[in-house]
């Protein structure tokens, strides 16, 4: 029997040859890749990154009137529109790659999504994730809460509500002008992504001191929203491969991310005289407690949030129990006590 | 005949009024901008909503002003072969253009009515916190501009299809001095 | 009829258009509308206001009114008239002296911003009378004046490789580095070439006559300099220090120059209301004027992809022979065509990404590639009919210049441009040896 096929445009939030985010290994280029594959060529998506078809940040709406049938970017951009997408993105001290994924298959975190959603006519999937974030580039040391007043930072979002809250001034700036800006000290720090990406941005020779395991983005989901006419006009089968391929990107485009950062960490502090640390713990318990404040007065001020911030926090609740016996304990008991290299 | 052309005129100064009203928004750009740059330079200190407000003030002075820029300067053309036409040629063709553009704006004010609807719907404001709410507001300046775009077509094509019905040139009384520009 | 013949059909009807003397921004969204609608009906065309809001909404794109803003309040003002007058005497003997001077003020605002059309404007207004004046070939003066005004697009700061970095995913910071070098030389080609018009053809560059230099005291000139060199110099001090001195972002370094011109025109005691409206007015002018083009290219640009224009492109490059060297070259010339018909920015979203994965497999130096791209997205800035430096000199030049001459005037720096291309071709290292000699 004759079957439809199905041609999709898919927008992208980010520019084109973005590893990772465009293209590469789990990347969106690498799952329109695989559906096609798997269907043998019924559903083709094209991919067009920032700027080809639309500009960066405005896919969501786009697919939610049914112009391109899918948008891939992060839940985080859309806060102006519904502020509790910041959940499905991350949130400051919130839970890292294994409890994000876990929440969102088997603890209802995907529901949830959906049910958010549903209003903008949008089916939201995972298509990607970095996995734990760097906390910045800085051109100073930071050793205590003083050294934040005054510290002119580049960052977007919840993380600049909290960094603001401790005295930083907060710079909004875009993606091509950090370099520029950070060298010559317009900005004292900048915040992007991980080694790998940083590096391919040169911020390392802009700042030298890198703190590191960020605070703020401890995973980053990669979000697909496909139009919900066009989700429901797909064949169960078709949609079957859609979510398999969505699925397949999460874990190899974040073990793409834990491989490279690998690497260019590695050549970050042995070749390029970069000083990676961790922020001192003092600081770190004041960015806690003002995350605590932010995060639990936005949840007061709107239903819809409370009821996603109390779901992700009883999940993480949960969760960090069993991370505490078995990541953390391998991280710091189990992980470095062989030599072999 | 005569009512026409005061149509015409009335259309234009509704243009020139916006138009040199929204042009201070370029000295407030100036000021935004040096403001942000000084205050976060000598008291590192500074507001998303301000920094917002730079790019915020983009679509009115581009918006508002491109019919006012329009109407003082003309359109930019290509005039190497048009400069050796007849004259009733080049009448025409100004009507058409007129007309055409007439079209187009209103073809946009068209298909940017949903889109302002959609954020206007979901009251979309900046996704960072402290930045500027309302954003259906600073989107409602595209229909707007487009708005004003036809009103100015409008007079234009007025003007040109009762010179052509003349058979003489008629100027506005707002841009008298108001060629085409030509390139 | 299939996309690509629409595609096809889209740029011709483009071409006839303009040449038949419909307005460049009409032109653009006709043909647009009308084959975008034939391909794939009006549903691409609900992205429209997302692409017009796009523009509207870029931040980097807030230099063009701060910096021509700045170029107004100079021009109303009157506190640079005599600029090129005063460096008219001051190169004494030499002809083509002003001309050369129209190339050094080029690199020098070129250096304060990445915004082409603010040199333009900035130099038209300031320069262009006093050369014609002084009885210059107009052909030669315009030619000087969009060349020299485009120039900041190759040097740093530059819009042109921030994109570039973004797409080719190199550092920007090595791309400002790796573009300095070849940048100078091109200024130093058109100053070479300016010097042997005047020293070939003396009567298209002519000198101040002797008589006159003679009559204007040692003390009075220099006194003059100061006066009218002064207020440049100052405003390039103010973006191009800001910058420099971790004040202000490439960007944000604009109202720097801005805010400086007004103050500029307040301590030589020409500021006042009238001269405020006047640079208010004729800012807004310019910069809607300007912006009002590049919405409409939104619809040609949106017309263009959706009907698979790249794949247009794609299928040309399949004809192509093997060998790395003639696909860079082929690239080139695609850039170059698709310059005629679509600005620097569309050009790089759909050529650039298309050749890529055959760069990177042949592992070619993707900085270098990045600076041949940059010098020749240079000339998609003069060559007619869709240039923007010639749309700006347009707009501000005197009735009396005509049309052609600014057309004529670009062929022979264009033409130089490829020389410079060449040059970085054959020599990489003119590219490639500043990053690497300065770590970046
Ligand atoms: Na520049
Ligand atoms: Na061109």
């Amino acid at each position: 029997r004759a079957e439809k096929t199905f041609n999709w445009k898919m927008t992208n939030a980010y520019g084109p040859g973005s590893p990772f985010y465009v293209t590469g290994p789990g990347s969106p280029a690498d799952f329109a890749r695989m559906v096609k594959e798997m269907s043998g060529g019924r559903l083709n998506i094209q991919q067009f990154a920032a700027g080809e078809l639309i500009p960066a940040l405005e896919g969501f709406d786009a697919v939610s009137k049914g112009t391109v049938e899918m948008n891939i970017g992060n839940a985080y951009f859309w806060a102006g529109k519904t502020f509790a997408a910041q959940y499905f993105t991350t949130v400051p001290f919130g839970l890292n790659f294994q409890g994000m994924t876990s929440w969102l298959y088997h603890g209802g975190g995907q529901k949830l999504w959906e049910d958010l959603y549903a209003p903008f006519n949008l089916v939201p999937m995972s298509v990607g994730n970095t996995g734990i974030q760097m906390t910045g580039w800085f051109r100073k040391p930071i050793t205590s809460v003083d050294d934040l007043k005054g510290l002119k930072m580049r960052i977007a979002g919840l993380a600049g509500k909290v960094y603001a809250a401790l005295g930083v001034d907060v710079k909004l700036l875009p993606g091509g002008e950090i370099f520029p800006a950070l060298e010559r000290g317009v900005i004292d720090a900048a915040e992007f992504v991980g080694p790998y990406q940083d590096r391919r941005l040169g911020l390392h020779k802009a700042a030298k001191y890198y703190y590191t395991t960020g605070w703020h983005e401890t995973e980053n989901v990669t979000e697909l929203i496909v139009n919900r006419q066009a989700w429901d006009s797909l064949p169960a089968d078709l949609q079957a491969i859609v979510r398999t391929a969505a699925s397949a990107c999460t874990i190899i485009s974040q073990s793409w991310c834990e491989a490279t950062n690998a690497e260019a960490l590695d050549d970050l502090v042995k070749n390029q005289g970069v000083k990676a640390q961790p922020l001192p713990d003092g600081l770190v318990d004041k960015l806690a407690e003002v995350t605590q404040q932010v995060l639990s007065d936005a949840a007061a001020k709107d239903p819809e949030v409370k009821k996603i911030h109390e779901a992700y926090f009883k999940f993480k609740a949960t969760h960090d129990g069993w991370a505490g016996i078995s990541e953390a304990v391998y991280q710091n008991q189990l992980r470095n006590r062989l030599k072999f290299s | 005949m005569g009512a026409l052309v005061s149509l015409a005129d009335v259309l234009d100064r509704l243009v020139e009024r916006v138009g040199r009203a929204t042009a201070w928004a370029n000295l407030a750009l100036v000021l935004v901008m040096a403001a942000n740059v000084l205050l976060r330079y000598v008291f590192t200190t500074g507001a998303v909503w301000a920094q917002e407000l730079e790019w915020h003030l983009m679509s009115p002075i581009i918006l508002l002003g491109m019919s006012y820029a329009i109407q003082q300067e003309g359109h930019v053309r290509v005039d190497f072969v048009f400069a050796k036409f007849p004259h009733w040629l080049k009448a025409v063709i100004d009507a058409l253009t007129h007309a055409l553009v007439l079209a187009m704006a209103l073809i946009i004010v068209w298909l940017s009515l949903d889109y302002v609807g959609q954020s206007f719907g979901n009251n979309e404001g900046s996704p960072d916190p402290g930045g500027l709410p309302m954003r259906w507001l600073l989107k409602a300046f595209i229909p707007v501009g487009f708005s004003l775009l036809a009103v100015q077509a409008l007079a234009g094509t007025l003007r040109s299809l009762i010179s052509l019905s003349l058979g003489t040139p008629l100027q506005s009384e707002i841009a008298p001095h108001a060629q085409e520009e030509a390139i | 009829m299939s996309n690509e013949i629409l595609a096809i059909l889209c740029l011709l009807s483009f071409f006839v258009l303009l040449v038949a003397g419909i307005p460049v921004a009409l032109t653009l969204a006709v043909t647009g509308f009308f084959f975008g609608y034939l391909g794939f009906g009006e549903s691409l065309f609900h992205l429209l206001p997302a692409r017009i809001f796009g523009v509207t909404g870029n931040y980097t794109m807030i230099a063009i009114p701060l910096f021509v803003f700045m170029g107004m309040m100079l021009e109303k003002s009157r506190v640079a008239e005599e600029l090129m007058d005063v460096i008219g005497h001051l190169s004494g003997n030499l002809r083509g002296g002003m001309g050369v001077g129209i190339i050094v003020v080029g690199v020098l605002m070129g250096a304060t911003t990445g915004i082409v059309g603010a040199t333009v404007v900035t130099l038209g207004l300031l320069t262009l009378p006093a050369l014609l004046r002084r009885g210059y070939d107009p052909k030669l003066a315009c030619g000087a004046i969009c060349a020299s005004g485009s120039l900041g697009q190759i040097i740093p700061p530059s819009l042109v490789l921030i994109l570039l970095g973004d797409i080719l995913g190199q550092s920007v910071g090595t791309l400002f580095a790796a573009a300095m070098l070849p940048g100078l030389m091109l200024a130093g080609i058109y100053i070479v070439y300016i010097l042997a018009v005047g020293w070939l053809q003396p009567h298209r560059a002519p000198t101040v006559p002797l008589e006159e230099r003679d009559a204007l005291a040692r003390k009075e000139l220099w006194m003059k300099v100061l006066k009218v060199g002064l207020p440049p110099i100052g405003l390039i001090v103010a973006v191009l220090g800001s910058i420099i001195g971790g004040v202000a972002a490439p960007t944000e370094a604009a109202s720097m120059g801005a805010l400086g011109a007004i103050l500029v025109a307040a301590i030589a005691r020409r500021f006042n209301a009238k001269v405020l409206r006047d640079t208010v007015l004729a800012t807004a002018k310019t910069t809607a004027g300007m912006f009002f083009i590049l919405i409409c290219s939104q619809v040609f640009a949106l017309a263009f992809r959706g009907l698979q224009g790249e794949q247009l492109v794609h299928d040309l490059f399949d004809l192509i022979p093997g060998g790395i060297d003639s696909d860079i070259w082929f690239m080139m010339l695609i850039i170059f065509l698709l310059g005629f018909f679509i600005e620097w920015i569309e050009i790089s979203y759909i050529a650039v990404p298309l050749f890529l994965p055959i760069l990177q497999n042949a592992g070619v130096d993707l900085v270098w590639i990045a600076v041949l791209i940059a010098l020749n997205l240079q000339s998609s800035f003069l060559t007619p009919p869709f240039g923007w430096s010639l749309f700006f000199l347009r707009g501000v030049a005197p009735k009396s210049v005509a049309t052609t001459d600014i057309y004529r005037g670009v062929i022979p720096f264009i033409l130089l441009q490829g020389v410079s291309l060449m040059l970085v071709f054959l020599f990489p290292k003119v590219a490639t040896w500043l990053p690497k000699a300065i770590g970046w």
